[in-house]
């Protein structure tokens, strides 16, 4: 898709563009440097970190360079390029945003260059020692009249993304890098969700069990009046019987219960006591445990009064 | 062709479309389950209050229960009346120990208590006592 589309060479003697779809580049040795070393490496990625130290001294200490490496018979063939130069170039020439689909380097077509290829009047593009150079016209000598072609047939298969030309916020590392966190993100949240799905049907399967075993609970109208009887039936109940039972924590050594009475809405109790002492003792138990306290026409008799 | 220019921001935006849409899906399947849960949860609590509160409250033995009251005191000292799910009872002359016994046995048993009432006389008791189930 890529290789299919329009190829154009891009020298320094260039006219200025203007392009209505996007185009592949090949750069002429104007904009790279090159270098072909023996190596004893096995892969590309070995050769690429050693490729700096192997360009020491020939590349501008001020340029951020990048490196192509590719394997031509025995050689490493070594491409530095400054991207941010040949950014700056094109944008010069009236390349836009989305322009460049690809950056190619001439010596990549190395095998193509069958013929000079004139890249203006006064130079071309020739095969010396199997590399591409630039050279002047005059060197070819006056037979100039074969020439190649220069057409996307002379695409190479692996070429260069220029990222430095697009307005994109991100790198394509950066773009990675985000996508994958986000993504993971997802996944995370997906099998949460797929999880909370799941927690509710044991619950429910306790619900299901309850309804097998009393049918008649399965409406919540009848739940709530049923609960609702019984739950003021305790309410009522309970408070008469724990009244009882503070009374009768109320009854020691010298109190005896004269009399006790329980109804639907008032439990009442008479206490006479043995002394003032005592009777104050009860008078203070009756307060804490929220009686009401009168004194009786009777010395030391206490009238206990709650409502229920 | 413009889209190509923001290739990387349409993948991240994209990607991070993903993660907000997993988010809330996880955010709903939380809250539907928190909810559903709730709901079922407050049903099965209703449901065995309702159950716990009927054993006590319509106890299927309480005839058994009522018996014993009934022969807690000696029925010379007591008049008993059961009419369908009521009793009335009076007891007199009972000693504090009997009284004890009685009162105890009384708000033990789960039964809806009407009047309850003691009154002392000379050194017994004497209660009427009225409920029903």
């Amino acid at each position: 898709m890529e290789n299919s589309k329009e190829l154009l060479l891009v020298h320094r003697s260039m006219e200025n563009v203007e392009l209505s779809s996007p185009v592949n580049i090949m750069l002429t040795p104007q904009f790279y440097t090159l270098k072909k070393e023996l190596l004893p490496v096995k892969y590309a990625y070995q050769a690429k970190k050693i490729a700096y130290a192997l360009f020491e001294g020939l590349l501008e200490k001020e340029g951020s360079y990048d490196f192509l490496v590719s394997q031509e018979e025995e050689n490493w063939v070594f491409i530095a390029y400054d991207m941010e130069k040949i950014t700056a170039f094109l944008k010069e020439k009236g390349f836009k945003e989305g322009d460049v689909s690809k950056v190619f380097f001439a010596q990549q077509s190395v095998e193509k260059f069958t013929k000079p290829c004139l890249i203006n009047t006064k130079e071309a593009l020739v095969i010396l020692d199997d590399t591409v150079v630039l050279v002047p016209l005059g060197a070819l000598g006056t037979d100039v009249s074969s020439t190649l072609n220069f057409d996307e047939s002379l695409t190479p298969k692996k070429g260069v993304s220029l990222e430095g030309i697009s307005s994109s916020i991100f790198t394509m590392k950066q773009t990675v890098m985000f996508s994958l966190v986000f993504i993971l993100f997802s996944l995370m949240f997906f099998v949460e969700g797929l999880r909370y799905g799941g927690e509710s049907q044991s619950t429910e399967e306790e619900l299901q069990a309850l309804y097998t075993d009393y049918p008649s609970l399965q409406s919540a109208y009848t739940r709530e009046g049923i609960v609702d009887k019984y739950r003021n039936i305790d309410k009522a109940e309970r408070a008469k019987r724990d009244a009882v039972k503070k009374l009768s924590s109320m009854i020691f050594k010298g109190v005896t219960l004269t009399s006790l009475s329980i109804d639907q809405k008032k439990v009442k109790a008479n206490f006479s006591c043995s002394s003032k002492k005592i009777a104050q003792r009860v008078e203070n138990l009756a307060k804490k445990a929220q009686f009401t306290v009168t004194k009786t026409k009777l010395k030391n008799d206490l009238h206990l009064e709650v409502t229920l | 062709m413009i889209w190509r220019r923001y290739q990387n921001e349409l993948i991240v935006l994209g990607a991070l479309l993903l993660m907000l849409s997993m988010y809330l899906y996880k955010q709903n399947a939380m809250s539907s389950q928190s909810g559903e849960v709730d709901r079922v949860t407050q049903s099965i609590e209703a449901i065995n209050e309702v159950v716990a509160l009927k054993k006590m409250w319509a106890d299927k033995k309480i005839n058994k229960k009522i018996e014993k009251i009934k022969v807690l005191i000696p029925a010379s000292k007591m008049k008993w009346i059961k009419k369908n799910k009521k009793i009335t009872a009076r007891y007199t002359e009972i000693k504090p120990s009997e009284l004890n016994k009685l009162i105890t046995k009384i708000l033990n048993t789960p039964v809806l208590i009407d009047k309850l009432d003691i009154e002392k006389t000379n050194a017994s008791y004497k209660v009427e006592f009225k409920c029903r189930w």
